[in-house]
């Protein structure tokens, strides 16, 4: 298999993580509901797991809603605070699509949305946030880091704008939450969106941590399980691997941060590194390489043995390039020319050496072949 | 997710880059995602000896402009002028959402071999047949019976210049659409294409004397002018180059030979006939012409392109004044320059009647938009340009039993004749007397509502013995 420097998208199961859950794919696989020995085994596990995972998220264990992911529980966050009856929200302009689309879902549905910018290196404006957030607004939402570029925001300065004016306020914690501590009680926010499989978690679990979760209505109805707040039989596996891959991110050694500047050295002078201003989550690299599609340059390293993604990619049906990168002034066309290079824990000096030196070979392929040049 | 051949063809890069001095080109974007893709052809003696591409693209069109290269090197022009987004698609396999990408490389392709039939002229081959395709089931319908006579059919479609605010221009037969739906119809009948970028032409030739002739009061019909004068010159020109001996289109019309004379007669099925729209195209053209549709109706013409499962089976028939774009024509004129002066309505003792925006508004025989309240319905009698004056009146002030035609043409001798004085309108019998630039006609029974600037035809029996522009009437 090639080297996976693609962290930021998903990331393999650690094996705290596996060996944690390993028990409760087999043996011990209950309904914690059911009140025989499978059963309790079933929920003491989870309560376990939920107790590590609140103390960890600087929360009581009645604030942590088990979900199936990361865009579950923003979903559950950006609806709920709305409310059904329209309002006014605001929303940084680079949210992941699972707090994007919600908010135009509510655009669509009658709300007015405020879309709060970004400066160069798309870091949210906190003034320009000031001045949009106004009391009575329904939420205002801002990720704690962002997933294309790596930029991390002034999220606690958010979080007293909001506080201030008497707004909730929703952070995405999904992408930060794998490089360092993210907590409710200090972040000051509502309500904290996270997913297992970006920190060595398996894929299917996430959480929403609120402070007053009897605010945050459920999506999911049903047996009325997580207290009412998300009904279907819990993931118990998927609750005990999380909990224990966010325990195992907060006590390993990071050397990602090494190790990327080694990479940008490196890299210097091939490319130009996107949101360089802003303080950048450690492993993660978004490079410009200009006139180059960035989607050939992936196929390219695929093929090299090196995974990692494109900033922008044109899906089909979907055409526009990046809203994140076009929030921060990028030109369209630049904005198809990005490359995203995430690495994890176990990035090793040889990986970014080679992958350096593979970077390095495919791009002088695809510019010597004339491809960009007077197009 | 792109297919393995797509990865491969966008990684080889073997044709990347320019192919070299005196090489033609051809670009094609998409304003949305930008992309853009251009290509170059260094041809000699009418084959290509090289291919080369310039993208920035994602891998579905970078794929598509390496493979389409790839594909025409080597190729002579008419071979290479078979490649396109089928043929592409067919080796790619793109999702549906990406074959716009590779449809781009094609556009690209298809405008650079354009370029190079520019500066080619192939050798005649006797077969052979350049056929104007639309992208309409008219021309698709042509173009199978060309295939199917074992001829060389060579198909060609002229982009000409469309209003940009027009409401509904991709309906015009020579919108970009209509070019890639004529290219498909041609290349699912292994039928070589080529599109011609003639907009700045037309705009000069054809829209500009449409305007002017607005300006100074006349009601021109330019699909006459414009098949007379422009299409079907082009059509020859074009003809030449590929070395074709003959031309075809798909119009409802027929070429018979009397007396040492090629004349045009109506086609076989009255509704269709097109005949009007084609009179004043030169003898020595029409003398290249074959109308495979001309002895059928355009039932028949559906139903077999229903059998053949053409593509072309269910589009939208195109338009009269194509330019225009299915808008107002008088908004049209508003906007490009076509407005006439305002002034004064007038009765015909000259008594000021009330006052109007243009004489482009008005036409002989128009009963609405005058706005002058009268007891009986007022007609327009005249539009006096020069005076900026509408003369308006009831009814019988239209009727006139002479038409002055002047340019004229007679094509045979014809004293006895049935002229058709508007499109769309029943001819009537008239006496046709020679004189000056054209010739007068003399009207057994009064026509109401006879336009300067609109083209009479005239007919013997079913064959086109003369046409021209009908002058104003101080001329005659």
């Amino acid at each position: 298999m090639s080297v996976y420097l693609d962290h930021a998208a998903t990331t393999p199961l650690g094996p705290e993580a596996r060996a944690a859950m390993e028990p409760y794919l087999s043996e011990r696989f209950g309904n914690a509901s059911e009140p025989h020995a499978y059963g309790r085994a079933a929920r003491a596990a989870l309560e376990a797991a939920r107790a590590t995972l609140a103390e960890l998220l600087e929360a009581e264990p009645g604030q942590v809603i088990l979900t199936s992911g990361g865009s579950e529980a923003d979903n559950q966050a950006v609806f709920g605070l709305a409310g059904s009856a329209p309002g006014r929200i605001v929303v940084s302009a680079v949210e992941h699509p699972a707090v994007r689309e919600p908010a135009r879902e509510l655009e669509r549905r009658g709300f007015e949305v405020a879309w709060a910018p970004v400066d160069g290196d798309g870091v949210i404006d906190v003034e320009a946030f000031e001045r949009l957030v106004r009391p009575g607004d329904r939420l205002a939402a801002a990720m704690w880091a962002n997933n294309v570029t790596g930029a991390v925001q002034p999220v606690e300065r958010l979080a007293a704008v909001a506080a201030e004016a008497g707004v909730p306020f929703h952070c995405d914690a999904v992408q930060a939450a794998a490089s360092f501590p993210v907590g409710l009680r200090s972040s000051g926010a509502a309500t904290l969106a996270l997913s297992a499989h970006k920190l060595g978690g398996p894929k299917g679990v996430g959480c929403l941590v609120a402070r007053e979760p009897g605010r945050i209505p459920p999506l999911v109805w049903g047996g009325g399980q997580e207290r009412g707040l998300r009904s279907g039989t819990e993931n118990i596996p998927g609750a005990v691997g999380f909990a224990a891959a966010l325990a195992a991110t907060r006590a390993a050694e990071d050397r990602r941060a090494a190790m990327r500047d080694r990479l940008e050295a490196a890299l210097a002078g091939d490319i130009a590194v996107v949101s360089a201003g802003a303080e950048r989550l450690p492993g993660h690299l978004l490079a410009l390489v200009t006139g180059i599609r960035a989607e050939l340059l992936v196929l390219a390293l695929d093929r090299e043995g090196y995974a990692v993604a494109a900033g922008s990619a044109c899906a089909a049906g979907d055409a526009e390039p990046s809203h994140v990168l076009v929030a921060q002034g990028m030109s369209a066309r630049d904005a198809r020319s990005v490359v995203r290079v995430s690495l994890g824990p176990g990035t090793t000096e040889a990986d970014v050496d080679g992958f350096a030196a593979a970077f390095r070979g495919c791009l002088g392929r695809l510019r010597e072949g004339g491809l960009a040049e007077a197009v | 997710m792109y297919s393995a051949a797509t990865v491969d063809h966008a990684l080889a890069l073997r044709f990347a880059g320019g192919a070299g001095p005196g090489a033609v080109s051809g670009e094609a974007g998409d304003a949305v995602c930008g992309d853009a893709v251009r290509i170059e052809l260094r041809v000699a003696d009418g084959r290509i000896d090289a291919a080369r591409h310039r993208t920035f693209a994602c891998p579905h069109g970078t794929a598509a402009a390496e493979l389409a290269c790839r594909l025409a090197e080597g190729r002579d022009l008419l071979g290479a002028a078979t490649i396109g987004s089928s043929r592409l698609e067919a080796e790619l396999a793109p999702s549906a959402g990406n074959r716009g990408c590779v449809a781009l490389a094609a556009d690209a392709l298809h405008e650079a071999l354009a370029a190079a039939l520019g500066t080619a002229e192939l050798p005649p081959a006797e077969g052979r047949v350049a056929v104007a395709m639309s992208g309409g089931v008219d021309s698709a319908v042509a173009l199978l019976k060309a295939v199917e006579a074992g001829l060389e059919p060579v198909g060609v479609t002229l982009r000409l210049w469309i209003d940009p605010g027009a409401p509904d221009g991709e309906r015009a037969c020579c919108s970009p659409r209509s070019v890639r739906a004529a290219r498909d119809a041609c290349h699912a009948l292994g039928v070589p294409h080529f599109g011609l970028d003639l907009r700045e032409q037309f705009r000069r030739d054809v829209v500009d004397d449409f305007l002017s002739g607005f300006r100074a009061g006349l009601t021109p019909n330019p699909c006459v002018r414009c098949n007379g004068g422009f299409r079907f010159a082009a059509l020859a020109e074009f003809a030449d180059r590929v070395g074709a001996p003959r031309l075809a289109t798909g119009h409802y019309a027929r070429v018979r030979r009397r007396h040492g004379r090629t004349l045009l007669v109506r086609g076989a099925d009255p509704a269709k006939d097109q005949s009007y729209m084609l009179a004043s195209v030169p003898s020595a053209i029409l003398e290249r012409c074959w109308f495979p549709l001309g002895e059928q109706t355009k039932a028949q013409t559906r139903a077999e392109a229903g059998t053949a499962g053409l593509a072309a089976a269910g589009r939208p028939e195109s338009q009269d004044v194509c330019f225009v774009g299915g808008g107002d024509h008088r908004a049209f004129l508003e906007r490009h320059g076509g407005a006439g002066p305002p002034g004064e309505i007038v009765d015909a003792g000259g008594r000021t009647l009330g006052r109007h925006a243009g004489v482009h508004r008005f036409t002989p025989g128009q009963r609405r938009g005058i706005g002058v309240a009268a007891r009986e319905p007022l007609y327009v009698l005249e539009v006096q340009a020069g005076r900026g004056r509408v003369v308006v009146g009831p009814r019988a002030g239209l009727e006139r039993r002479t038409v002055t035609v002047t340019p004229g043409r007679l094509l045979a001798p014809a004293a006895r004749v049935q002229a058709k004085l508007r499109y769309r309108t029943e001819p009537v019998w008239a006496t046709v007397r020679p004189g000056g630039e054209g010739f007068t006609l003399d009207l057994d029974e009064p026509v109401a509502g006879v336009a300067p600037g609109q083209t009479a035809v005239l007919y013997d029996d079913d064959a086109v013995v003369g046409a021209g522009v009908i002058a104003p009437e101080e001329a005659g």
